[in-house]
Parts: C-alpha cells; sequence; structure tokens
C-alpha cells in the first residue's frame, strides 16, 4: 500500500490527452509542444488561454478547441498548467481509473516520449534534478545552479537516467526557451502599434486614487506585485508541507525553483511584471522562462537591458494634460465658438459666456494666489 | 464577402456633417441613435448600415437616447428637451431647461426621463404627457453646478458635475441627494457610468484616468474601489495624456470599453483590474462607445472632440465593430495550487 501511494504521489498526467508523466516539468513542456502551440508560427505558449489570444490578434485566427485533445476537454477557458487548475471532479476520476492500470506498463511506454521531450528541458532545470548524477559528468554546469534547491528537492530515483541526456543538448534547446520570456513582448507588440499606451496603463492602489502620478507607472504593476507577492508566500511554506502531505509534493516542488529563480533574477522578474503579464500562469511561465536567461549568459542581458530601459523614464517624465481647463468642459469650449451659437437664444448664451468668463477669471487668479 | 472588414470595424454611410456627442444602441435592435453638433439626430440601421431618419434642430444636439424602437429623445444647446417620433419624423418640445442641456437618460424603471443642464439643474419629465410642457415636467432638482454627465441603473441615479461633484440619487425619492459624493479623481470628471450589476459605478476624468466606486458606503464596500491609468503616451520624455470621453460597459460580461482624445479604444475588466483588449488605433478622438443589446456589436464614434482648440477637422466618423467574445469576456482566474 505504501509504495503504490507514492507511485501514484509521483505520477501526473496531462488534462488533455490523458499521456502520464514521472516529473511536472515535462507534462508542462509537454503541453506547451502538443496543446498549446500556435499552429501558424509554432510558437509556443504557456496557456491554452494565452495561445487562443496569441492566435487571435497575432494571425487574426479564432481557436475555440485546444489542439490534440480528447473529446470534452478542448475548451480554451479552463486554464491548466501542468498539474493546476484540472477541475476537481476530473481529476478524482482520473485517480480512480488509474489503480486500474498496471504501472510498469505505463511506465515502459513514457519512456521514449520523455526522452523526446527531455530535449526541450532547459538547462537550469534539468541540472536541478539530476545533482547527484550530474556531478561527475557536468561540475560547470551545477556550479552556476543556486546549491540550495537540490537539497529542497525530492529527487526520484527513476529519472536519473533519462536525465543524463538533457546536459548534452543543454545548448541548443537554450534558444527557443529564450523566445519564452520575449512573448509577452511580441505578443502585445503587433497587434498594438503604439507600445506607450500599454506601458502607461496603471492600476493605483485604493489609497493613492488622487495622488500625483506614480513613479513606477507599470500597467497593472501594484496588483501583479501583490500576486507575486502571494507566490512568494506560499512558496516559503512550501519546505514543512512535503513531509507532512506527500501526495502534494509534486506540486510544492514546482513552486520551489519559482522562489529560487524569483529571487536571484528579482529585477528581471519585476520588469518582466512591469510589462502587465495577466494572472498567475504567465507569472510563473516568466519564472521559468528566467532560467535560460540565468544558464545562457550571451541570450539573457538582452532582454533585460530591453525590459529596464523604460521603466527609469516615466518617474522623471513631465506629464501634459492635452485637456487642461479645469473651470470649462470641451463641449462648454466649444460652445462658445460663433459657428455653434443658437441664433434665438442669443441673449441667454451672452450671459452664460459672461458667466463662464468670470468663472474663468476666478480660476486664473486662484491659479496666481495658488503660485 | 470577398473585402475584409477593417480592423476598425465597418463605416456606416451618411455620417454627421460635423463632431458627434454621442451614440446609443437600441435596447431591442440593431438601430443606433446619433447626435451631433451638425444640429442633427440621426438613426440608422446598424446591421444594414442604412440611415433611417434625421432630425434636425436649432442647435447642437448634445445627447440623444432611446424611448423604445419608436420613439428616441434629444437634448440641444438651444436649450430643448425633445421627443422624437422615427415613423413619423416628428418632433415634440417636452421642455426646456434655461441653458444647453448637457445629458439625457431614460429611466425604464420610473417611466421617466432625466436631463442634465448647464444652468445647474437636474429634470425629471413623464414623456407621456406630450401636450402642455407644464404637466410634463415632474420636477427640478438644484445641483451644485454644470452637470457633464448622468447614469441610470435601476432606480439609482449618478450625476457628475464640474467641480468634480458626484450627486447619487433614489429616483424614488428625489428631493435631496442620497449621497453627496466629490470624485475621487484630481481632474475634471468626463464621464460617469453605472456597473450593469447595480453595485457602484465607472467614473472618467481629462487626465486620463477611471475611478471605480462602490455605493454601499461600508469600510468593506469602499476598500474596494480603485482608479487606474490610461490613455496616455510617453513621447520625447513627457507623459502626454489624454481626456478619457467615453464609457461603456458590456451588457453580459460587465466588463467595460474606454475611448480617448488619444484614438484608442481598450477594454476592461474591472474586477480583476485587467485590461482585456487594446483595439486598433482609430482615425481621431474616440467621443463616444455603445455596445448592442446583445453585446455582438460596438459602436465607435470617431470624431475630433475639441480637446486641442479648433483645427481643420478631421473626417467625422461612426464605425461598428463585431465583438469577439475573447476581447469583453473576463478570464478565469488561475489558481497556483489546484484544490484537492
Amino acid at each position: 500500500m505504501g509504495k503504490k501511494k507514492k507511485r501514484v504521489s509521483s505520477k501526473v498526467w496531462c488534462y488533455y490527452c490523458d499521456r502520464e508523466f514521472d516529473d511536472e516539468k515535462i507534462l508542462v513542456q509537454h503541453q506547451k509542444a502538443k496543446h498549446f502551440k500556435c499552429h501558424v508560427c509554432h510558437k509556443k505558449l504557456s496557456t491554452a488561454g494565452g495561445m487562443a489570444i496569441h492566435v487571435l490578434q497575432v494571425h487574426k485566427e479564432s481557436v475555440t478547441k485546444v489542439p490534440n485533445a480528447k473529446p470534452g476537454r478542448e475548451s480554451t477557458d479552463i486554464e491548466i498548467y501542468g498539474m493546476q487548475g484540472i477541475p476537481p471532479d476530473i481529476l478524482a476520476a482520473h485517480y480512480g481509473e488509474e489503480e486500474d492500470d498496471v504501472p510498469s506498463k505505463a511506465a515502459k511506454v513514457d519512456i521514449p516520449p520523455t526522452q523526446l521531450v527531455g530535449g526541450m528541458i532547459p538547462p537550469p532545470l534539468g541540472t536541478g534534478y539530476p545533482s547527484r548524477p550530474a556531478l561527475p559528468t557536468m561540475p560547470p554546469v551545477y556550479n552556476p545552479a543556486v546549491p540550495v534547491p537540490p537539497n529542497a528537492w525530492v529527487v526520484p530515483p527513476r529519472p536519473q537516467p533519462w536525465f543524463s541526456q538533457p546536459p548534452v543538448v543543454s545548448v541548443p534547446p537554450a534558444a527557443p526557451y529564450t523566445q519564452q520570456p520575449l512573448f509577452p513582448v511580441q505578443n502585445v507588440r503587433p497587434p498594438l502599434p503604439a507600445t506607450a499606451p500599454a506601458l502607461q496603463t496603471q492600476i493605483t492602489p485604493p489609497g493613492l486614487p488622487t495622488s500625483a502620478p506614480v513613479p513606477v507607472s507599470q500597467p497593472l504593476f501594484p496588483v501583479v506585485g501583490n500576486n507575486h507577492t502571494t507566490t512568494q508566500s506560499s512558496a516559503f511554506s512550501a519546505p514543512p508541507l512535503p513531509s507532512s502531505v506527500p501526495s502534494v509534493t509534486p506540486v510544492m516542488s514546482t513552486n520551489v525553483p519559482v522562489d529560487t529563480h524569483l529571487s536571484s533574477n528579482s529585477s528581471v522578474t519585476s520588469s518582466y511584471q512591469a510589462i502587465g503579464v495577466p494572472g498567475g500562469a504567465a507569472s510563473n511561465s516568466h519564472s521559468y522562462a528566467s532560467g535560460p536567461n540565468t544558464g545562457g549568459p550571451s541570450i539573457g542581458p538582452p532582454p533585460v537591458i530591453a525590459n529596464k530601459a523604460p521603466a527609469p523614464q516615466p518617474a522623471t517624465n513631465e506629464v501634459y494634460l492635452v485637456w487642461d481647463d479645469e473651470a470649462m468642459s470641451m463641449e462648454e469650449r466649444r460652445m462658445s465658438l460663433p459657428k455653434y451659437q443658437v441664433h434665438d437664444e442669443s441673449s441667454q448664451m451672452s450671459s452664460i459666456d459672461a458667466a463662464i468668463d468670470k468663472r474663468i477669471l476666478e480660476s486664473r487668479l486662484a491659479g496666481r494666489m495658488a503660485f | 464577402m470577398a473585402s475584409a472588414v477593417p480592423a476598425t470595424g465597418r463605416e456606416l454611410s451618411n455620417p454627421p456633417s460635423d463632431g458627434i456627442t454621442n451614440l446609443r444602441f437600441s435596447n431591442h435592435s440593431d438601430h443606433l441613435l446619433v447626435s451631433s453638433w451638425d444640429k442633427s439626430v440621426r438613426l440608422y440601421d446598424a446591421s444594414a448600415n442604412v440611415l433611417r431618419g434625421e432630425f434636425m434642430h436649432a442647435g447642437p444636439v448634445l445627447d440623444c437616447c432611446f424611448h423604445d424602437d419608436s420613439s428616441g429623445f434629444s437634448v440641444a444647446a438651444d436649450n430643448t428637451v425633445r421627443r422624437l417620433v422615427f415613423s413619423s419624423n416628428k418632433e415634440d418640445i417636452l421642455g426646456r431647461h434655461d441653458a444647453p442641456v448637457r445629458c439625457v437618460e431614460y429611466s425604464y424603471a420610473a417611466g421617466q426621463l432625466i436631463t442634465g443642464s448647464w444652468d445647474k439643474t437636474l429634470k425629471c419629465w413623464d414623456p407621456r404627457g406630450a401636450s402642455g410642457q407644464e404637466r410634463t415636467l415632474v420636477g427640478t432638482y438644484p445641483q451644485p453646478e454644470r452637470v457633464y454627465s448622468l447614469s441610470l441603473v435601476g432606480h439609482r441615479l449618478v450625476v457628475a458635475t464640474a467641480g468634480r461633484h458626484v450627486n447619487i440619487y433614489d429616483l424614488r425619492n428625489m428631493s435631496q441627494p442620497e449621497q453627496r459624493r466629490e470624485s475621487s479623481l484630481k481632474y475634471q470628471t468626463r464621464c460617469v457610468r453605472c456597473y450593469p450589476n447595480g453595485t457602484g459605478y465607472a467614473l472618467s476624468s481629462v487626465e486620463g484616468r477611471v475611478a471605480m466606486e462602490f455605493f454601499d458606503l461600508s469600510e468593506a464596500s469602499q476598500a474596494k474601489k480603485y482608479a487606474f491609468k490610461c490613455h496616455r503616451k510617453s513621447e520625447a520624455g513627457r507623459d502626454i495624456v489624454y481626456p478619457v470621453n467615453a464609457i461603456a460597459f458590456h451588457p453580459i460580461y460587465g466588463t467595460f470599453a474606454t475611448g480617448g482624445c488619444d484614438g484608442y479604444v481598450n477594454v476592461w475588466d474591472g474586477n480583476n483590474k485587467k485590461r482585456l483588449y487594446q483595439y486598433s488605433k482609430y482615425p481621431t478622438s474616440v467621443a463616444a462607445l455603445s455596445f448592442s443589446r446583445d453585446g455582438r456589436l460596438l459602436a465607435v464614434a470617431s470624431s475630433y472632440t475639441f480637446e486641442e482648440g479648433p483645427k481643420s477637422q478631421e473626417q467625422d466618423a461612426i464605425f461598428v465593430r463585431s465583438v469577439n467574445e475573447i476581447e469583453v469576456k473576463p478570464k478565469p482566474k488561475v489558481y497556483p495550487n489546484p484544490p484537492a
């Protein structure tokens, strides 16, 4: 019984096609390659919703079904990320079915696809899992990674032989994954010719609705920041949970590397969030995407510089109001033109004009007193 | 079918010959009522792209709204409040204000017409008594300043005026406001629109900001209010901030579109504090927005709104675009850990 429980808890599966994987990161890569890939330009997106939006905005096509999904599970409205977001009833049903399956046969079937998917694993993530076998063969790869994560991670014995291959292929996969962190930028730019309005959009905290422009005027930044903080706090609480709740171990092990990358690349992460990444899923994808930047120094610097550049500008920017007349609305100003005068009511209009002129003078006097 | 619909949507034929002040979809059909500085109110069949009626006034028409599919109302700079009968092209004058009338709303809940004017008053009218101005006027309610924008939901009426005042009324007791507020935005109010669910209102200003407010004065509800920046751009080391002229709520999803003098239309999810979409840029300022009753169409008035004074007029245009569900539907929340 104990052994069976361990096996059940260690296995993850794809909501869309029911295939099983021994590692959630491989599952995520599988979903990106098989279910979240744009059929037009073959870009891998992080979620079904993100893929649908990308196809709509960039290619002007609508995608209503997740590709390669089982009937009844094609909806793009459910946000799946690995094992996260699966409806509870389907989750329970799947575990019920799994008891009937023969574990050994399933494991054998998974071996070939795992190797194929393994080729796309980012170097730092790959390094983390096979830390023990990798030490003798590739010490340099292990050194760049943060030493703390290996101790915190629960390393299953089975994946060891398969993970020995990814480090060898570490360089080529880094290139396609570098595109991932740029995805939100690329996604935003093509359908939105003017980038500035998007960057300028920002939700201010309730306490500051009437304050002067916030130094960091990024779109929805405070809200995303709050989500980030919540994620971090939950990540901090991850270590004690694995020991007490073995079934949750795979999920918690996912959070730990997220925290590690975020802490090591806080500035980069902040810049990405500043772009206005929607929801937690995108934030998670960013934390994964930041891995390749760390692993490949030659590719990392450019996006960092690009994202850092706009940040300080808003703080120093002078604000120019297109309409700055507080005493009069745009319609009132327009009404004062001869072209729009109502002739049969000229007397009333002249009195209104006089009243408006008085208000303007008063506001100007008040302005002078303020100065 | 062969020709593709442009990114801005289909342009209506026979647009007004001067600036557009407002446009509204009917609650019963795809008819669109449009008021203009050219002193006309026009009725379009937006689906068929046909002009169905035109009503000339003595002065610029500052707002209009539907009564039902056979009639509507208009308010103009000649101080008049008019009823327009579409089938016969007739119009009746319900009454007058002492200054140009800026906005009009018809309350289906109360069966009354509400108008706001630069004479600093709000007036309620009973449109059933078309003859005799004395009989139609239900009441006159003084405001602290000139009325700039009105919005109705259920029995609630929100009045936004110059001086950043916001008065909230219950139509069943107009003797005094239910609440007297001040705008939480620092600059001049531009537009106010109530949430379809009746819990609050969105208010926009000339400073590229929208405030999300709630009627319930409890601490828990007021903690939910917030404001966000929009319709801005950075250029040559300075932030150019545009007025937010229009707010329109989607009738089904409760998300809303904003239009600004920067020529852009954005769609927002107010509950999740996210921007859902930004449409491609329109030729000039976006003066007005309106969703059709089923939310499948969005009418956009692309019309210079005089924010930079008089200048050689660009073409005023009305675009009607099909709305993709993905543009206006809130995205489901992503939970960090699946519930066990």
